[in-house]
């Protein structure tokens, strides 16, 4: 690596787990979570970048080569497409197959019994043994080819282990590239989900475990039990092995509207909140990336350990949040999405300005929109976002 | 009387002791079988958990 590149990279990771720790850098760090922003950046279709993982790479190497940054993702488009058609999965509208090329990927979740990937009766089977549970009914369910005979179900099998693998080596290669060819820091590693937003997103489906609450409470907290040490070792096991980045927790149904205090209280928070003491006890933060407004669950939240997270604000207010917490936690994010694509460039530089006066004074704030920027923010205002708190977040 | 039922741990998808049952004997280094047995049941497991979490 070049000396001044290493020397860059050296500086930007400083200046990023600096603040993660709560501390005042030397600048504020810069992390914007671009998913398909890149693609259209780069000159890119969404199809491209979510079918072919190596066009997602270099669309962010791109990206990071033009944006003075500290941090990205190496690649912030989480499914990748090509591989859920290869092993066959039924969770994914695909851009260029069910949708326009140039629109994102769509999630279909569950929306009832019959087409719940686990049947309310399945309860006891997934607690008792949720590994086999998973090989053996759910994903036979949810693979399409399972239904088209031995040859097509065990080739869409196989075709997921090896894709995966090739997968996860491509995001080494890519960190490599990024640190080597723009000094750019790889934002996180290890994906962790609550046990009550698997049982939503890919198992019931929100509206059933809503229910599910009401019906067969002690199920559902067994169920949550039952997936708590899996959640904990799936987010080590793929988590960066120096402890120097987090994991991300990315949490989705624990907010208003979607959760009353008392189903946060029996259902969602308790195994959440072990497994992130959990990990702090390890050795690994968590970027808590809290989508939609999670104020009103803050009360909770500030029941983990200082500096156990990095709290990051979507929709929720900022302001408060800091008030609140910003003591114990860095922050992150609170420029809103609407803004980079409905503003002007200087709509956005007011907002950052507004955040970093509000919050960032004292360190421990990492710049970002409030939700993964795609491929409907304006470019000129993700620049402005960059740029600005280059010149104006200076300690 | 059947056999006891041995508890999938995280990172296991067929526990060795499961697995080593199926081999009448075992003539050179047992450990060395466990790990490469372990290390890509391992992955499998991965793979399952991967498909669940974030893909």
């Amino acid at each position: 690596m070049a000396e001044d590149m290493e020397k860059l990279y050296n500086e930007r990771l400083e200046r990023y787990v600096t603040a993660m720790k709560n501390g005042k850098p030397d600048k504020i760090p810069v992390r914007p979570f671009v998913a398909e922003f890149v693609a259209k950046y780069a000159g890119f279709t969404c199809q491209e970048v979510t079918h072919d993982a190596n066009k997602a790479f270099e669309a962010v190497r791109i990206f990071a080569k033009d944006f003075d940054v500290d941090a990205v993702v190496g690649n912030m488009i989480y499914v990748w497409t090509g591989m859920t058609e290869a092993n066959s999965t039924k969770y994914y509208k695909v851009p260029g197959i069910d949708l326009d090329p140039d629109e994102a990927f769509q999630y279909i979740e569950p929306q009832d019994e019959e087409g719940a990937h686990m049947k309310a009766d399945e309860y006891d089977q997934l607690i008792d043994d949720p590994t086999g549970f998973l090989a053996s009914v759910w994903l036979p369910r949810i693979m399409k080819d399972s239904s088209k005979g031995d040859y097509r179900s065990n080739l869409a099998w196989l075709k997921g282990g090896i894709a995966m693998m090739n997968y996860f080596t491509g995001f080494g290669v890519q960190g490599a590239a990024l640190k080597n060819e723009s000094g750019t820091v790889s934002a996180i590693a290890g994906a962790l989900k609550a046990p009550c937003d698997i049982l939503a997103d890919k198992l019931r489906g929100y509206r059933q475990l809503s229910a599910d609450f009401f019906r067969r409470p002690d199920k559902v907290v067994a169920a949550c039990k039952a997936l708590m040490p899996h959640m904990k070792y799936n987010a080590y096991a793929t988590a960066d092995p120096t402890k120097t980045v987090p994991i991300t927790v990315w949490l989705h149904r624990g907010c208003a509207p979607f959760m009353s205090y008392q189903a946060y209280e029996k259902f969602y928070w308790p195994t959440l909140k072990q497994i992130i003491i959990d990990l702090y006890d390890m050795g690994w933060q968590v970027l808590f990336y809290a989508e939609g407004d999670w104020d009103k669950n803050l009360k909770y939240t500030a029941e983990l350990p200082e500096k156990s997270i990095i709290y990051h604000v979507d929709r929720g207010d900022i302001f408060e949040v800091h008030k609140q917490v910003g003591h114990k936690f860095c922050l992150s994010g609170g420029i809103p999405n609407d803004l980079l694509t409905y503003g002007t460039t200087d709509d956005v530089r007011a907002f950052c300005k507004k955040i970093i006066d509000g919050v960032a004074k004292d360190g421990g704030y990492i710049m970002d929109a409030g939700a993964i920027i795609q491929q409907d923010a304006k470019i000129e205002n993700v620049k402005a976002m960059v740029d600005f708190t280059r010149e104006y977040g200076v300690y | 009387m059947p056999d006891e039922k041995i508890e999938k741990k995280p990172g296991v998808c067929i526990p060795w002791e499961e697995k080593i049952k199926e081999y009448e004997k075992i003539t050179g280094d047992a450990e060395l079988i466990k790990k490469v047995w372990e290390d890509i049941d391992g992955l499998a497991y991965i793979y399952i958990w991967f498909v669940l979490i974030a893909a």
